[in-house]
């Protein structure tokens, strides 16, 4: 899939062209000397540092950059984590490879070869469609909590850094506060207050920090949805016996629960779940499940430690505002999966609007938004895409279509259809755009209208 | 850190962390010899911004959350041992928050505003206290019985009050003048100290007691022991007391060109540092080795720079004189055998191994006792008087200090306090005041994360040739205000919340509320009604405040 790279095109050029003529035409710039605070030090203020203080180096720029972020992801635990399923796509690595930012093994675990779609109706494996298309696991912290002798390294500590290595300077304290110094944000700490010439915003939507701004900075709050993730204590062995190397994805007609997933990491399983208020009773029927006991069973598995996050289901209006700018999830990002590929594009556009361009409102409006734009537009297309799944998952017969279809397009190699729809659905960094045109195919509508007509019985409404 | 929570089976539910706000002990109040709220007045000035006040206000009333228990700041901020500061959760990381130079700056700063003591009860009492002995615990008593509305004679036989603190420690590490500012205060708010008074001199110990409901006894342990060895009687030789209240009366004490100091203790290392003030060369001898040494280690490796020599596992056994001057001490070189019954290990002789030291003055600092000259029927108990936990001794008669056994200053404070609070009680038909510690919270619940690691303030030294040329200047100086403030800022809150706000952001649920007027300690309520019971609260909590229901 080449979304990745369209998504960048644009930027690069505006680069090359400053270099020739080294002019921006906004009042508001960054000049030798200037600040700039990134408030969070997860991937999306990491990734917006790193191309902020690169481009700079270009044009010979100096500008310092304060990195806040008060807790350390060298804790296990909730105190040292991001909160997310942990699952990026190899084709996300590859791009931040050809950006200069290799991650290393102990970061990026590459273990899990197919994922395997669960519903009543069976279970079907799925293998990458193409070697680079493999998916890979990280933990956003140091672990899950009891983790003591965690093999993997943290994901946004080593983006950290590396953004330490190109001069961005980590303040472990709290922001509690974003105010005005006139058009300057001045950032408050419990330890005092610092003015700035930039500032970008980088919380999350797992902070309160969204609540402390107010309508110079944005426009409006991000919507978000709750969802539930706990870890299990496995071991490795287990792990291999029961999941083997797979990520286990579910579709099943329990009421409230939309979408579940299995992911194996280390000694450790990660389940995400996606739903209607998932307390205690949702996620022991999830466990109960026939489906689920046949992959997993969870009698005797110590649970070590579980949370319940929210995630973006729709960005604030206006995501900017005169020397400040949200990115990542705190800004737009993509419907429920690769919020690491968001946080980049975001982060590096941004970045580059503060440098090709400007740091005005009217600068991030004219040349930061259109990718904001971007992503929310492609998330419409996300939203055609879940209804899909979620008829899938209410239909019994549908459901039965999708597995037969699967499960033939498996047995050959080529005109996987089902298979590639499914993938992106899941996992990867491809627009929902190409997904949803590519179900649109002769060949997925032909294969899916076969294997339905396959059924035993005439179509119903849904059960 | 981690919160302890059983191991939850998969299949039988999730892991629940439901917070709750639960204050616990600070292990800084816990070791306060003088019992000061040191958690509360370091938070008064470290959240002032978040509680509104301003740098004024917020010292004020933090030195009166310390003057509540101690009206010595200034003085216990130079010479406490401050066990204070041996519990502090820093310490096992980057070094205790310097809570010594933080209450020496605040006395300071009161001294130099001229700030006056709190009166808790303004409405005159009929009963009237005396106090005899103008030390620092019979000062404490006076001065929480004046607060409360009771009138206070102190009597003191030395021409100045302050007993020990005036006569017993050396001019260096208490300038006279702050001791003396600490004292008006106290005499501010009418208690009367009557010097050059002696009991069974100048008035009978049956007169104070008809003329006062209680009697106070704070006479601390002014009669210094001898050494009990050959030669010791005669000039040459003084004890560590008589020595170093000489001299900080302002005689001129000729010591010759060699010293030999026998003690391990404060009073040793202080007459020690004195003789070497005077152009002396010094040895500290001690019969145990520098481990056992009971002065503030500090105080010794300051001596040690000042270039006092220690012989250590020397014990002394006699005083050489020729033509009746004393030439030097015979020793006796000592080794540590097992434990005795006070738990200290105990020295024994090394057969054979006798030594001379060459001295022209023997100082023997090793004890003091009470004087008991005047005063008879006491129930006196191996050398020192018996009374209740909180310093009764039945009847109208109270003590504390040093008379009930040797210890350091703030603790003669306490005694002062816990007795004055009792008396009142009594006098006033309320219950008996409750002591309210508990087990200190350690330092596995503190999240140390949260602060930058950064070792404690470190005030400029006086070289030691300085020092040693200006006898009674200080050695070290008191922090500046912003080495003040960076020091407060150190500081966890351990068991307490601080208001760092990070509970706040970091739950989605919004369990926490903001309060309308934050105070150290209450800045949010918490409800459970939305709680995802994921911990992460009690996780980031840098105070162990938040804990696991």
């Amino acid at each position: 899939m080449s979304g990745l790279g369209q998504w960048t095109l644009g930027a690069r050029r505006s680069i090359r062209h400053l270099a020739a003529d080294p002019s921006p035409d906004s009042d508001a710039t960054l000049s030798d000397g200037s600040r700039v605070a990134v408030i969070g030090g997860g991937p999306a203020g990491s990734f917006f540092a790193y191309f902020l203080l690169r481009l700079a180096h270009t044009i010979d720029l100096d500008i310092s950059v304060d990195i806040y972020e008060p807790r350390h992801f060298t804790h296990c635990g909730p105190a040292g984590c991001n909160h997310c399923g942990g699952i990026v796509s190899e084709s996300l690595v590859q791009m931040l490879a050809t950006e200069g930012i290799n991650l290393p093994p102990s970061v990026v675990q590459r273990g899990i070869y197919s994922y395997v779609l669960h519903m009543d109706a069976g279970s079907v494996e799925i293998e990458s469609p193409v070697e680079e298309q493999r998916i890979a696991a990280i933990y956003r912290g140091n672990g899950p909590r009891t983790a003591v002798d965690m093999p993997w390294e943290s994901f946004d500590g080593y983006l950290q850094q590396i953004c330490e290595k190109e001069g961005a300077q980590l303040v472990h304290q709290l922001v509690v506060g974003l105010e005005r110094n006139g058009d300057f944000p001045v950032v408050i700490t419990n330890e005092g207050t610092t003015t700035y010439d930039l500032v970008a915003v980088a919380c999350g939507v797992n902070s309160n920090f969204h609540m402390l701004l107010d309508g110079s900075t944005s426009e409006g709050k991000p919507e978000v949805s709750r969802t539930f993730i706990t870890e299990f204590k496995l071991g490795a062995d287990a792990i291999l016996e029961t999941l083997g190397d797979s990520m286990h994805v579910f579709l099943l007609d329990i009421p409230r629960l939309e979408f579940a997933a299995l992911i194996p990491k280390g000694d450790y399983v990660t389940l995400a779940m996606l739903g209607e208020e998932i307390d205690d009773d949702l996620v022991r029927r999830f466990l109960d499940s026939p489906e689920v006991r046949a992959a997993f069973p969870a009698d005797s598995i110590p649970a070590v430690c579980a949370c319940a996050p929210v995630i973006n289901v729709k960005g604030p209006e206006r995501p900017f505002g005169e020397r400040v700018v949200l990115v990542g999830d705190a800004g737009i990002t993509r419907l429920y999966k690769d919020g690491i590929g968001a946080a980049y594009r975001t982060g590096k556009a941004a970045a580059e609007t503060a440098i090709v361009h400007g740091i005005s409102t009217d600068d991030f409006e004219t040349h930061y938004f259109p990718t904001c734009r971007a992503i929310a537009n492609d998330n419409m297309f996300g939203r055609l895409i879940f209804f899909f799944t979620i008829a899938v998952r209410k239909s019994k017969f549908v459901r039965k279509a999708v597995l037969r279809m699967t499960a033939g397009e498996q047995r050959r190699p080529k005109g996987r259809h089902m298979s590639g729809v499914l993938w992106n659905m899941f996992t990867g960094s491809a627009p929902y755009r190409d997904v949803f045109f590519n179900a649109l195919r002769p060949g997925f509508l032909l294969g899916l209208a076969k294997s339905l007509a396959a059924g035993v019985r005439p179509p119903q409404k849904e059960s | 850190m981690q919160p302890a929570s059983p191991e939850v089976m998969a299949n039988t539910g999730m892991p629940k962390y439901r917070p709750r706000q639960a204050e616990k002990a600070a292990p800084c109040e816990a070791g306060c010899a003088s019992g000061s709220d040191v958690r509360t007045w370091i938070g008064l000035v470290a959240q002032r911004d978040r509680t509104g006040l301003d740098r004024e206000q917020a010292y004020t009333r933090a030195w009166h959350t310390i003057t509540d228990a101690n009206p010595f700041p200034s003085v216990l901020g130079r010479i406490c041992p401050h066990p204070c500061e041996f519990g502090c959760n820093r310490s096992e990381n980057d070094g205790a928050v310097a809570i010594n130079a933080l209450e020496r700056f605040l006395g300071d700063w009161a001294i130099e505003e001229g700030l006056g003591l709190d009166v808790v009860d303004a409405e005159p009492k009929p009963e009237t206290m005396g106090v005899i002995g103008a030390g620092p615990s019979g000062l404490s008593f006076a001065y929480q019985m004046a607060r409360r509305g009771y009138s206070v004679t102190v009597y003191e036989r030395r021409p100045m009050a302050g007993g020990m603190l005036r006569y017993g420690v050396p001019d260096y590490r208490l300038p006279p003048e702050v001791l003396s500012a600490e004292i008006d205060r106290i005499s501010a708010l009418g208690v009367e100290i009557r010097t050059n008074t002696t009991i069974g001199v100048d008035i009978s110990v049956e007169d104070l007691r008809s003329a006062h409901d209680i009697l106070y006894l704070g006479i601390g342990a002014q009669q210094p022991r001898m050494l009990g060895i050959p030669g010791e009687d005669g000039p040459g030789v003084f004890t560590g007391t008589d020595y170093l209240s000489r001299v900080n009366d302002g005689q001129i004490v000729e010591v010759g060109a060699r010293v030999i100091v026998v003690g391990g203790g404060n009073t040793a290392v202080d007459a020690a540092r004195v003789a070497r003030r005077s152009g002396a060369e010094v040895a500290l001898v001690y019969r145990r080795t520098r481990t056992e040494m009971p002065a503030i280690p500090a105080e010794v490796d300051e001596a040690l720079a000042e270039g006092i020599t220690l012989e250590l596992l020397t014990g002394p056994v006699e005083v050489l004189r020729t033509d009746g001057n004393v030439t030097g001490l015979r020793a006796q070189r000592m080794r540590l055998a097992e434990a005795g019954p006070d738990g200290r290990l105990r020295p024994e002789p090394e057969p054979g191994a006798v030594f001379e030291i060459a001295a022209d003055t023997v100082i023997a600092a090793v004890s003091q006792q009470p004087d008991w000259t005047a005063l008879d029927g006491l129930d006196i108990r191996e050398g020192w008087v018996a009374t209740s936990d909180f310093g009764g001794m039945g009847g109208a008669m109270w003590a504390g200090g040093d008379v009930r056994g040797l210890d350091i200053a703030g603790s003669a404070i306490t005694h002062g306090r816990r007795a004055a609070e009792n008396v009142h009680a009594k006098l006033r038909g309320m219950p008996p005041p409750e002591s309210r510690r508990s087990t200190p919270i350690e330092a596995d619940r503190v999240n140390f994360d949260f602060k930058e690691s950064r070792p404690p303030v470190h005030p400029p030294h006086l070289a030691v040739e300085d020092a040693l040329r200006n006898p009674t200047a200080e050695p070290t100086a008191t922090i500046t205000e912003e080495e003040f403030l960076a020091e407060i800022g150190r500081c966890f809150s351990c068991g307490l919340c601080m208001g760092c706000q990070q509970c706040w952001m970091y739950c989605t649920a919004m369990s926490f509320t903001k309060v309308l007027n934050p105070q150290p300690g209450i800045y949010y309520t918490l409800s459970l009604e939305e709680c995802e019971e994921c911990g992460k609260c009690i996780e980031v909590c840098p105070c162990g405040y938040l804990e696991v229901i």
